[in-house]
């Protein structure tokens, strides 16, 4: 029976049954920053994407640095590439997104729009933080 | 297939919308020659005589900043008729773009301007959505004018001295910074020519001390103070040493220069100072770069440093240099370069705060070209070190604040208007019981309101339409250079992002898209419109099927710009005209050439046969809004039984409710039907079958609670 009251079946992380705020925290960072599983390993799918996904950064890295952007573009453009591969493992790994309130524990089984949404949505918050952290230490120039 | 051929014809008149507008675009992102910023001969690269009437011949660059003389020949020889300069020799500032909008101005003998003519600029707005007449009708209201007068943007105050110029709608912040650039690039020359007179400020008196700080504690108490740039800062790439490391002080200061120089030295340049000199001393501790430049020639001028102090700027020739040999304050760095550097300038007030400002060029790494740019670091001598210690200055608002102050009323008005339809929203549940499916007027007084205020006030009034080329911009902003009071320039837009940001996360993209959003409310408005006049007939909804293909266009459209600015801001900015809201409220339908006029106007045409077919189907920014929706916090609320029902889902406008019941909360506008169905024992048919049933067994009808159903009739044991 399909539960209208979830966007997509709700499904458990591994961690659901953790009880205790800092160990629940702590397998949620986990889960952010660590898109495979065990399981997911096991799928070749991943593999396959990987090249496709590395290929198109690669080409985006190569034009950027063409247009002579490369110490910023570079990264970018590894970004993207990089997110596009994760919403493929993560499919294949961790299956979910979380519902509702961020605070809260409800997941759902994640649709391929989902995952694009999650995955970018939270590359844009790390790669913001990581870009200008690079960019104040005088690491990466634009 | 009606509406099939409609998008397609929409298309292809934004193809040729595309085309139309590069026509216009002129000076957009215009390829200037290099030898124009660097070159003595500076005319021979630009025509100076389009700025300056009448010239015929023109000197080569001269003074700091730079600018030409302008010349008629006579009988007699050559008459000065004016001075020209360009804006980027003199300032950055930057317009809304982040780069400035460069300009050739001419200003004659007595002041008054002569001429203007942008020659390069990058401002997304003017590429298409306003004809770039607009700004050169802008620019045309200096002819005139004289350079010391107060000129501002908006409409003319005699009572303080202030001549107005009108702005250009929709694109303030470019006019603002224009403005700035205008007057500080007049003002500059004018000054050094001798139109204007400096500023006299009231001199400080010294207090000695007959202490003998230490370097440290000359830095710690303001003493002396350091600039530094680094090469990230003028493109260049990281080179584990900043660019240049400058260390600045006052040196007539007894206390400070005896510190500094120790008491010999000290006396001895005192001794050489004339009344009204000052004397400042700079260091290079550190860097790849001369502050002195290594093109300095004998009876030139230093044209890397120089001191300011509010709109008055001070060079130095080689006659206003001493040679530095040491430093004697115990804790002083090493130095690898080093000057003596006189003001001799009765402007000039120790009392006061002032800048050393060093000069660069910024190598811009797409193009490889070298602009101007500036930086700077401000110094203002301890009071304990000054008669009556500092005196009370009183900063003028810089010009984000001045808008916020002079549009306060209508910030508020807006702010209300925002936070109210947050406020209504928040009460959703208690709107939707009061409501049936006959009468939804308790939700939608609300929002027709909400709907009518969005079009006028925030739409045509206010013209704060948000789009996806302020997302672009922001993106860009965040990777290249992020300035607050860039976005602060244009509140209404700030404040908007604000509660888009917020309400997004709370409760997904509906509330803006579906309440507050100006088109979006003029697109619904349009098909209520169309109901209530007779065209119900008319009206249709795409197929499920072929709506849950086309709705994905939008995030290609989405993708496919982000992706472009990456390459072309330009490119995506045109691209971008995928959204009306420039020809819509920005620039009006019947000011714009007929692609966009007729673009804009078929899709509010087709709004009124089917619901918001742009935002179901193409707008950027509602996809752009809709991807963090995926994990708002609140959504709306569904029965088990919704999987098998189809109330709500045959009227759901947005057609968000899929075979199952459920919503996707991507393409959720909020309409609050379903809701009024959730609650309704006459509309949702659990609800109804319960009724029908407890009023045949003759039970009581509780009240329906929050999981809409009846509260249950729980059976009290009696008592024996």
């Amino acid at each position: 029976m399909v539960d209208p009251k979830m966007p997509t079946e709700p499904m458990d992380p591994p961690y659901a049954g953790k009880t205790g705020l800092v160990g629940r925290l702590g397998a949620e960072l986990w889960d952010h920053l660590w898109p495979w599983s065990r399981t997911g390993f096991q799928r070749q799918r991943a593999i396959q994407a990987a090249g496709l996904a590395l290929g198109l950064a690669a080409s985006v890295v190569w034009v950027l640095a063409a247009m002579g952007r490369l110490d910023a573009g570079a990264i970018i453009g590894w970004w993207f590439g990089w997110s596009v591969f994760e919403v493929v493992v993560r499919l294949g790994a961790k299956p979910y997104v979380k519902e509702g309130p961020w605070w809260g524990a409800a997941y759902r089984s994640a649709t391929l729009m989902d995952m694009i949404c999650y995955v970018s949505f939270k590359n844009l918050l790390i790669g913001a933080v990581l870009f200008l952290s690079l960019k104040s230490l005088g690491l990466v120039s634009v | 297939m009606s509406a099939l051929a409609a998008l397609r014809n929409l298309a292809l008149a934004l193809t040729l919308g595309a085309c139309a507008g590069s026509a216009f675009a002129n000076s957009y992102e215009a390829h200037l020659p290099p030898e124009l910023s660097t070159s003595p001969r500076m005319c021979d690269y630009v025509a100076c005589a389009d700025v300056m009437p009448g010239a015929d011949s023109f000197s080569e660059r001269k003074g700091q900043p730079p600018y030409v003389e302008a010349y008629r020949s006579t009988d007699g020889g050559k008459q000065l008729l004016g001075y020209v300069m360009l804006s980027t020799d003199i300032t950055d500032i930057p317009a809304y773009s982040g780069k400035p909008v460069v300009t050739l101005i001419g200003m004659d003998t007595t002041g008054h301007f002569t001429g203007v003519k942008v020659l390069k600029h990058s401002e997304p707005i003017l590429l298409l959505g306003i004809p770039e007449e607009a700004l050169v009708e802008f620019n045309n209201q200096y002819l005139g004018k004289f350079v010391g007068d107060n000129i501002e943007i908006g409409r003319s105050r005699p009572e303080h001295d202030i001549i107005g110029l009108d702005a250009i709608t929709g694109a303030t912040v470019t006019v603002i910074a224009q403005n700035q650039v205008m007057m500080l690039s007049g003002g500059e020359v004018a000054k050094q020519v001798g139109i204007l007179k400096p500023t006299i400020r009231p001199q400080a008196t010294f207090i000695d001390s007959g202490a003998r700080p230490g370097w440290q504690q000359l830095v710690e108490d303001g003493s002396v103070q350091r600039l530094t740039v680094t090469a990230e800062e003028v493109g260049l790439p990281h080179r584990g040493q900043p660019y240049i490391d400058l260390w600045f002080g006052y040196l007539n200061q007894p206390t400070v220069g005896r510190a500094v120089l120790g008491d010999g030295p000290y006396n001895s340049l005192m001794s050489r100072l004339q009344p009204g000199d000052h004397a400042i001393f700079i260091v290079r501790s550190a860097g790849i770069e001369s502050f002195k430049g290594s093109g300095f020639v004998r009876g030139g001028i230093y044209d890397r440093v120089q001191v300011r102090q509010e709109r008055d700027a001070f060079t130095f020739r080689d006659t206003d240099y001493f040679n530095l040999y040491g430093i004697a304050a115990a804790g002083a760095p090493a130095f690898s370069e080093s000057a003596i550097f006189i003001v001799r300038s009765g402007a000039f007030s120790a009392a006061y705060p002032w800048k050393l400002v060093f000069l660069a060029n910024k190598m811009d790494k797409a193009t490889g070209a070298k602009t101007f740019a500036n930086f700077d670091s401000e110094y203002w001598l301890p009071g304990a070190y000054m008669e009556g210690g500092r005196p009370e200055i009183v900063k003028p608002d810089p010009v984000w604040l001045k808008i916020w102050k002079e549009r306060l009323v209508t910030i508020i008005a807006f702010t209300a208007f925002l936070v109210a339809i947050a406020v209504v929203y928040s009460r959703r549940d208690t709107l939707v019981r009061r409501s049936t499916r006959k009468n939804k007027w308790p939700v939608n007084a609300f929002k027709y309101v909400g709907w009518v205020i969005s079009i006028g006030f925030v739409g045509f009034g206010l013209l704060a339409q948000p789009s996806i080329t302020q997302v672009l911009t922001w993106f860009h902003a965040l990777l290249f250079q992020w300035q607050w009071e860039l976005f602060l320039s244009d509140p209404f837009i700030f404040i908007f992002w604000w509660f888009i940001i917020i309400t997004v996360f709370l409760w997904g993209r509906g509330l803006f898209c579906g309440w507050a959003c100006p088109f979006g409310s003029l697109s619904e408005l349009l098909y209520k419109l169309g109901g209530w006049v007779g065209l119900k007939r008319y009206q249709f909804k795409l197929p499920k099927p072929l709506h849950d293909k086309l709705k994905w266009v939008k995030y290609g459209v989405f993708f496919g710009l982000l992706a472009v600015s990456m390459f072309s801001m330009g490119l995506a900015e045109k691209l971008a005209e995928v959204e009306p809201f420039k020809t819509t409220f920005l620039v009006g339908l019947f000011n714009r050439s007929w692609p966009y006029t007729l673009f804009a106007s078929a899709l509010l045409g087709l709004s009124i046969f089917t619901e918001r077919p742009f935002c179901k189907y193409l707008c950027p920014l509602g996809a752009g809004l809709a991807m963090p929706s995926t994990f708002r916090w609140f959504g709306l609320k569904r029965k088990q039984e919704c999987d098998s029902c189809k109330a709500c889902a045959v009227g759901c406008g947005s057609q968000a409710i899929d075979k199952d019941g459920r919503i996707d909360q991507r393409e959720c506008l909020l309409c609050m039907d379903c809701m009024v169905y959730y609650y309704e024992d006459h509309a949702c048919p659990p609800l109804s079958q319960e009724r029908k049933r407890r009023t045949k067994a003759g039970l009581p009808l509780t009240p329906i609670g929050a999981d809409g159903y009846y509260i249950p009739i729980k059976p009290v044991a009696t008592a024996k």
